[in-house]
């Protein structure tokens, strides 16, 4: 194990090292001078000489590139052109929000997805099974953020203001400022909303694909083993059926990972929560180039980690994979 | 067991098989009509396929007939008609500029079916080469091809789209659209290659591949006459499922205002646009999500009708 996980781990160097030349890369490909954007109205070429060397813009890309690699690595993220803020405080403070709506999302998915599928493989072609797969297909064919207006029009304002349309209230603790709202209570009214919008997505993909391999496991040898020799069904089915049905699940739910990442960029947009999708959407429309490249490094980083923490998980939860060992 | 020696009228008498690859270019001799002919009874034979295919033709004919079939310019605005509620003059509702929303939607159609469409094609015309070749040859031509689709796979799907409409720089138009469509298609590419590849893989082993070799046919005909039309399952299956995927992510990057811009109608833009006014006037938030919700949902259905058709083993 140890040994697949430091080869794992030398697989995953390249892989960023690729990817901050690409971010890079991309980032200069952008039309536009950043200069000029700073400046706008007051724009003078003296300025603009000023800043492009204090910037750092006046030096070949290649010299550019390594100064900004090397100054990732110490943890010089940049400041943002705008507002002058250190780059890495300021996804270091969103990520958090960011991290808690994609857990949250996840639970939600899971949630409905585990009794979901395992019933519908368990009732194949009954009313049960049609439902779990009918609402599964309903839940992938509606847009995440279309989910969240509908969530919207209900509960905020058809049910007067149940659950709040926007904004955001900290965990205990998490606060980044000196004064602001903090609730465990609060926070939950705050995030249930999207939480829900982006989870269902994924909780439709999740319960057609442990059907799927409850279906395929089910069927197998060693469950019917199990029956004849007089195990309890419930015993049967969460013992050994779900444990081997949740192999692929777990490998899906990573890359889903990724899915959550880009939908919760757009819900965090429609309920003004001030995580990580907004500050890079942010970023963007005012053209802060530090400020995109540091939410796009940290979420494409984030990425890559969470597809190496499932890689671990699905050797874990297989013995049988070890990438490139004998059996 | 004594080796037993043939006669010379032995071997003439021998009669060897039919060549395999006459039988699995099944795609486009006379024989194999009897595969396609059970692929199409064993769809005609699923109800949610045919609805899903009533639904995407439905869809297709109204794009087409876009400017027929709408009651109002989109476009046109009516500043003494703002924010009326449906009613027999504008069946869906006007918006904050006094613009028909049952027009917009019959014309979001287009961008959104054009762009769907557009984007997997392109995905399909650069990935499927890219997998053959990948698959094919292997070595050094596999790990570069290879490499650079994980590079794009490296980055979430809708993050990557995000930042190649960015570099793009949306705009208006039939060329803003086309900038969709490209940022939607690089980030499918990754998806066709791979899945080729992973087929050609497979075939390319098999004997009558070995045989056209020693046939001398040339790779390319080989690729494209024998090896491909062994793949189009797949590929057929993705790219209808795909359909989908983009229609989703066009409408997600409207949204956010990255994607199709105005004054061209967008069944996201029209969402993200009227977010501000839907406690007051929630039907212009319903018009647009429905139809995206119901296009999505028909290529869906048929996707998964289809997949099941081509391989009923999936199913």
């Amino acid at each position: 194990m140890r040994e697949y996980i430091l080869k794992r781990l030398l697989q995953v160097i390249p892989t960023v090292l690729m990817i901050t030349l690409v971010v890079f890369a991309m980032m200069q490909a952008i039309p536009g001078d950043p200069i000029v954007a700073l400046l706008g109205d007051a724009y003078d070429e003296e300025d603009a000489i000023r800043l492009r060397r204090e910037y750092g813009l006046d030096k070949p890309i290649v010299e550019q590139y390594a100064i900004w690699l090397g100054k990732l690595l110490r943890g010089d993220w940049g400041e943002s052109y705008l507002s002058g803020r250190d780059v890495l405080d300021d996804v270091v403070l969103r990520l958090p929000i960011t991290v808690e709506l994609i857990i949250l999302a996840m639970a939600v998915a899971l949630i409905i997805a585990l009794p979901a599928g395992i019933i519908a493989a368990l009732r194949q072609n009954t009313w049960a099974d049609y439902t779990a797969m009918t609402s599964a297909l309903v839940g992938i064919s509606i847009p995440d953020f279309f989910l969240g207006i509908l969530l919207l029009l209900v509960f905020s304002f058809a049910l007067q203001g149940l659950l709040p349309s926007s904004g955001w209230v900290y965990l205990p603790g998490t606060c980044p400022t000196v004064v602001c709202n903090e609730s465990v209570w609060g926070n939950l009214q705050h995030v249930i909303m999207p939480a829900i919008a982006l989870g269902v997505g994924r909780a439709a993909i999740l319960t057609r694909l442990l059907r799927a391999s409850m279906l395929e496991v089910i069927r197998m040898e060693y469950i019917t083993t199990a029956r004849a020799k007089g195990l309890v069904e419930n015993l049967i089915i969460i013992k050994h059926a779900l444990k081997n049905a949740l192999i692929p699940t777990v490998t899906i739910m990573g890359l889903q990972v990724g899915f959550l990442i880009g939908g919760a960029i757009v819900v965090e947009t429609l309920f003004a929560i001030p995580g990580l999708g907004t500050y890079g959407i942010n970023a963007i429309i005012t053209r802060d180039y530090q400020q995109v490249q540091g939410f796009i490094l940290l979420v494409a980083l984030c990425f890559v980690l969470v597809n190496f923490l499932v890689d671990l998980t699905y050797s874990f939860l297989d013995p049988r994979i070890r990438y490139g060992t004998q059996r | 067991m004594p080796h037993e020696v043939m006669s010379k009228e032995a071997v003439a008498d021998l009669r060897l098989p039919a060549a395999q690859p006459r039988e699995h270019s099944s795609w486009r001799w006379g024989k194999s009509e009897s595969l396609l002919m059970q692929t199409l009874q064993r769809l005609m034979r699923s109800k949610t396929a045919i609805f899903g295919l009533a639904i995407v033709s439905l869809l297709l004919v109204v794009s087409i007939f876009a400017d027929a079939l709408a009651p109002y310019s989109p476009t046109h605005n009516t500043p003494d008609e703002t924010f009326q509620q449906p009613n027999r003059q504008h069946l869906l509702g006007t918006d904050q500029f006094g613009r028909d929303m049952l027009s917009r939607i019959i014309h979001g159609s287009r961008i959104s079916l054009a762009v769907g469409l557009s984007s997997v094609l392109l995905a399909i015309f650069v990935g499927v080469p890219l997998g053959i070749v990948s698959g094919f040859y292997g070595g050094k031509v596999d790990t570069l091809v290879m490499r650079a689709m994980d590079l794009i796979l490296a980055f979430p799907v809708f993050l990557l789209a995000i930042i190649l409409m960015v570099m793009f720089t949306p705009t208006a138009g039939i060329i803003g659209t086309m900038k969709v469509v490209s940022a939607i298609a690089i980030v499918r590419i990754p998806i066709f290659a791979r899945l080729v590849r992973g087929s050609v893989l497979s075939i390319k082993e098999k004997e009558y591949i070995e045989a056209c070799r020693a046939v001398g046919q040339h790779d390319v005909k080989i690729l494209f006459w024998h090896i491909l039309p062994n793949c189009l399952a797949p590929i057929i299956v993705t790219a209808t499922l795909g359909i989908a995927t983009a229609i989703i992510v066009e409408a997600s990057l409207s949204f956010l205002g990255l994607g199709t811009q105005p004054p061209t109608p967008s069944w996201g833009w029209d969402l993200k646009a009227n977010v501000p006014w839907i406690q007051e006037h929630p039907w212009l938030a319903l018009g647009p999500g429905v139809a995206i919700f119901i296009t999505v949902l028909g290529f869906n259905l048929f996707g998964d009708g289809l997949r099941d058709a081509l391989d009923p083993r999936l199913k």
